[in-house]
């Protein structure tokens, strides 16, 4: 009943005009764009949200894959650095006039080598270095290694199979794309 | 001379259903019955004619809008729509409030603390709803003095009870105790309002 207490104030004419003002406004279609952006806010947030949920789930897979190689990598090296099995051999080159050495981890068990090379000229861009095993059937390639920069390169090697026992490395210049046999000038020749 | 318009609980329940039908015709008709009050009470509360009409343009669209709101049962369409307006100045109010705290504007508007609420003058007695006015003003003045402070300062002000209390000196308890004793006279005062006649 208090509401009618808003007749206590005295009435005042309004201004002519305000009368077309209030009607067109009134009557003017409801403008719906703020529920669509309001729809459209909601389904990028959503949107978002599962992208992020999606993507943080693919990271944290691709995460634990990797610590796994990592792990898996970081056992490899140090069975390499330090098992018993391991055989170490340093040996220095010279190329281009520069010294340099080829570090070989021979791991006879796992029959795998760890390869570093350091100080190694750059290849002319026709040719790469081609490392080889030698065995008891003759020489077999083990890696063909283009070295266009100046660092050290280090990389594991598959040894040959059983029937074929190692009794050696060397390294050759071949061209590029490597060769069947060394045919290249020698950078060393190692028996084990 | 015209005859005499009434706007009888029919009349605002016919008007409240054509609305409610979406009929546009009802709304003109609307705002010319009753704009003159609406924009009176947003004035009042505001002291801006120009907001006052941006407030009052407001009220009208929430009436077009939210007509299926309004129900009959609970009372007639006017007081509804009183309601809104004084809704929709108190917010207005309360903005202003926080921008201009300290402004000349404001101490303008509480200076007048219920003493600003007198009767219009004899020339607006052509608006219609005029003897509507008359008997709303003959319950305030059935009121106390501080019965009728408390009751403009709460309506045309919005403040809370504490606040009254500290803008009038007064302990809380008789502030709420003079609150709801001058409710419980306007209720019976009013009570036979139901009619909008001129």
């Amino acid at each position: 009943m208090t509401d009618w207490l808003g007749m206590l104030a005295a009435p005042r004419t309004p201004r002519p005009e305000l009368k077309g003002r209030v009607l067109a406004r009134a009557l003017a279609p409801r403008r719906r764009w703020p529920l669509a952006a309001a729809a459209m806010i909601t389904l990028a947030v959503g949107g978002g949200a599962w992208w992020a949920y999606h993507t943080i789930d693919t990271l944290t897979a691709e995460r634990d894959g990797l610590a796994t190689r990592v792990h898996a990598l970081e056992d490899t090296v140090s069975t390499f650095i330090h098992g018993p099995a391991t055989q170490l051999i340093q040996i220095p080159v010279s190329t281009g006039g520069r010294v340099g050495s080829v570090t070989i981890f021979a791991d006879s068990v796992r029959h795998r080598w760890l390869v570093r090379c350091d100080g190694l000229a750059p290849n002319a861009r026709d040719q790469a270095y081609q490392l080889w095993f030698i065995t008891e059937r003759g020489m077999a390639t083990a890696a063909v290694m283009p070295m266009d920069e100046d660092k050290p390169m280090v990389m594991g090697l598959e040894m040959p199979g059983a029937d074929q026992r190692v009794l050696g490395a060397a390294m050759t210049i071949e061209p590029r794309v490597g060769s069947a046999s060394p045919s290249g000038p020698v950078v060393f020749h190692r028996l084990l | 001379m015209t005859s005499p318009k009434r706007l009888s609980q029919e009349h605002q329940r016919s008007l409240a259903r054509r609305l409610k039908a979406r009929d546009e015709r009802a709304l003109g008709e609307l705002y010319d019955l009753v704009a003159p009050w609406i924009l009176g009470l947003v004035v009042h509360i505001l002291h801006d004619e120009d907001e006052a009409e941006e407030v009052v343009s407001d009220v009208f669209v929430q009436v077009w809008r939210r007509i299926d709101q309004h129900d009959a049962g609970r009372g007639p369409l006017v007081p509804w729509i009183l309601s809104i307006a004084r809704n929709r100045s108190l917010d207005a109010l309360r903005r202003q409030r926080r921008w201009w705290r300290k402004s000349a504007h404001l101490e303008q508007a509480h200076a007048v603390e219920g003493g600003d609420i007198a009767p219009a003058a004899p020339h607006e007695a052509t608006v219609p709803g005029w003897p509507l006015h008359r008997e709303v003003h003959a319950a305030l003045a059935a009121l106390s003095e501080e019965q009728r402070r408390v009751v403009v300062l709460s309506y045309f002000e919005g403040l809370s009870h504490g606040e009254i209390a500290r803008r009038l000196h007064q302990p809380l308890g008789t502030v709420k105790t003079r609150l709801r004793m001058a409710h419980q006279k306007l209720t019976e005062g009013l009570r036979h309002l139901k009619d909008w006649v001129e």
